[in-house]
């Protein structure tokens, strides 16, 4: 999987990882059982510090999105979160408010907002069914 | 443990050129295991710091300690322990790589030859090359290839990537976080003295700017990135007088105007937004706009 760091996004660089991996996973790129990057490649490719990564990948661990085999590396798991339902909603209820006061900086009614709502779930949809397909009919490699 | 030690802690320190006074009291402490920003124009003092910290120049007052040594009183020690790039490397020229490499080996104790092997082919350097013949971006990375291998606990770098063309740079900082930081990364420090700031932008934990050789600011990377933000905001009509509370710095510009906020920027947003704009972003400055908009601070301070 490919990452992108915005030093400008105001969002701490590790936690930038954290979504993109939480994203990568929740659209079918990443798999469960599928490895993610090591960390010494991935911190020499994006050029930044080993530590922000090793941060991130405790981060997701400790989120239970990845897991961490000694000696082989990080893999991402079955989607099955330790949270309770309390927690999970607490976590959605943070994320969602965020996207709220963005949504009245950009003077977006409430309306089209869960239209956008609504439209983004399902392209995540469409998004994992197409995985599903792909990785069902045998790749071709030219 | 080592953990709680620092690499480098530096009080109060002051050193002059006859009047000129280039280190004024400057105080910074450096953690073991991580990579630490040392920012500043040039003449700021920058150079002058990192002498004092090999020992070749000596404080006029303040303490300098490395790796909780006193480098005048045990210099042998703490050099043993640490590399240096500085920015203007040079070998004897009579020496080809191959010699270099023997010759600053020798004077280590430990002296990792995968390391040299891997970085030789890396850089498609040729062992029996003159030094005298190599450019400068050949001798910066034969300079690189010297400080790493013996896997010191403190890499101290002096401008390392100025003067060098964008892909020697880039080798050059992929091979600080590649091939020095790769084993037993707690006791793996950088000091990077730099302007070229955004090249070094994703390696720095914490930073220091020193101007005037005086501590001007000194922060966690990603604390400094949330709080100096630029916003940016446009009206329907130029604002007469837009100075909202507590900005850093303001740029207008008919209806459209840029204001730095240096950890207050809900407040000015609140402010802004009671004037109706038509559009109004908010987003973090960079390590680099972070070191331009410093100025500014002192001159609020």
């Amino acid at each position: 999987m490919l990452f992108q760091i915005d030093f400008k996004a105001g969002k701490p660089v590790y936690l930038q990882l954290v979504d993109q991996v939480r994203y990568a996973a929740a659209s079918g790129v990443l798999r469960p059982g599928e490895p993610l990057p090591g960390i010494r490649p991935l911190a020499e490719e994006l050029r930044i510090n080993r530590n922000t990564i090793a941060k991130a990948y405790a981060e997701l661990e400790s989120q239970g999105v990845i897991e961490t085999l000694p000696g082989k590396g990080c893999f991402l798991k079955a989607n099955n979160s330790p949270f309770t339902k309390v927690v999970r909603d607490k976590l959605l209820e943070k994320e969602i408010d965020e996207a709220v006061v963005m949504a009245h900086h950009l003077r977006i009614g409430r309306d089209a907002f869960i239209e956008t709502v609504n439209e983004r779930l399902d392209h995540f949809e469409r998004l994992a069914a197409n995985d599903e397909q792909s990785s069902k009919t045998p790749r071709r490699t030219q | 443990m080592k953990e709680s030690q620092s690499a480098i802690e530096i009080r109060e320190l002051t050193r002059r050129y006859g009047k000129l006074e280039a280190v004024h009291g400057l105080s910074l402490t450096v953690r073991a295991g991580c990579c630490y920003g040392f920012f500043g124009r040039n003449g700021a003092g920058k150079t002058t710091t990192i002498k004092c910290l090999l020992n070749l120049l000596r404080p006029q007052s303040g303490t300098v300690r490395v790796l909780g040594l006193d480098p005048q009183r045990e210099e042998v020690a703490v050099k043993s322990r640490i590399a240096y790039v500085p920015d203007a490397v040079a070998f004897y020229p009579w020496m080809t790589v191959r010699d270099t490499l023997e010759y600053f080996a020798s004077f280590r104790a430990h002296w990792n030859r995968d390391i040299e092997n891997d970085l030789l082919k890396r850089f498609g350097l040729n062992p029996n090359q003159k030094a005298a013949s190599m450019s400068k971006g050949q001798k910066t990375q034969l300079a690189l290839i010297t400080a790493v291998c013996p896997e010191p606990e403190l890499l101290v770098l002096d401008e390392p990537t100025s003067g060098l063309d964008p892909i020697v740079r880039r080798e050059f900082i992929e091979t600080v976080i590649g091939a020095y930081q790769s084993s037993d990364p707690e006791n793996r420090t950088v000091f990077v003295s730099t302007h070229l700031i955004s090249e070094f932008e994703g390696l720095i934990d914490e930073f220091t700017v020193i101007e005037q050789g005086r501590n001007l600011l000194t922060m966690n990377a990603d604390d400094a990135r949330s709080r100096f933000k630029k916003i940016s905001v446009r009206f329907a009509t130029a604002p007469v007088n837009l100075a909202p509370v507590g900005a850093l710095q303001v740029k207008q510009n008919g209806r459209s105007a840029e204001i730095l906020a240096n950890g207050n920027s809900e407040r000015i947003i609140t402010e802004l937004k009671l004037q109706n704009p038509e559009d109004l972003r908010c987003e973090s400055l960079s390590l680099e706009e972070i070191f331009v908009a410093s100025k500014a601070l002192t001159k609020s301070a």
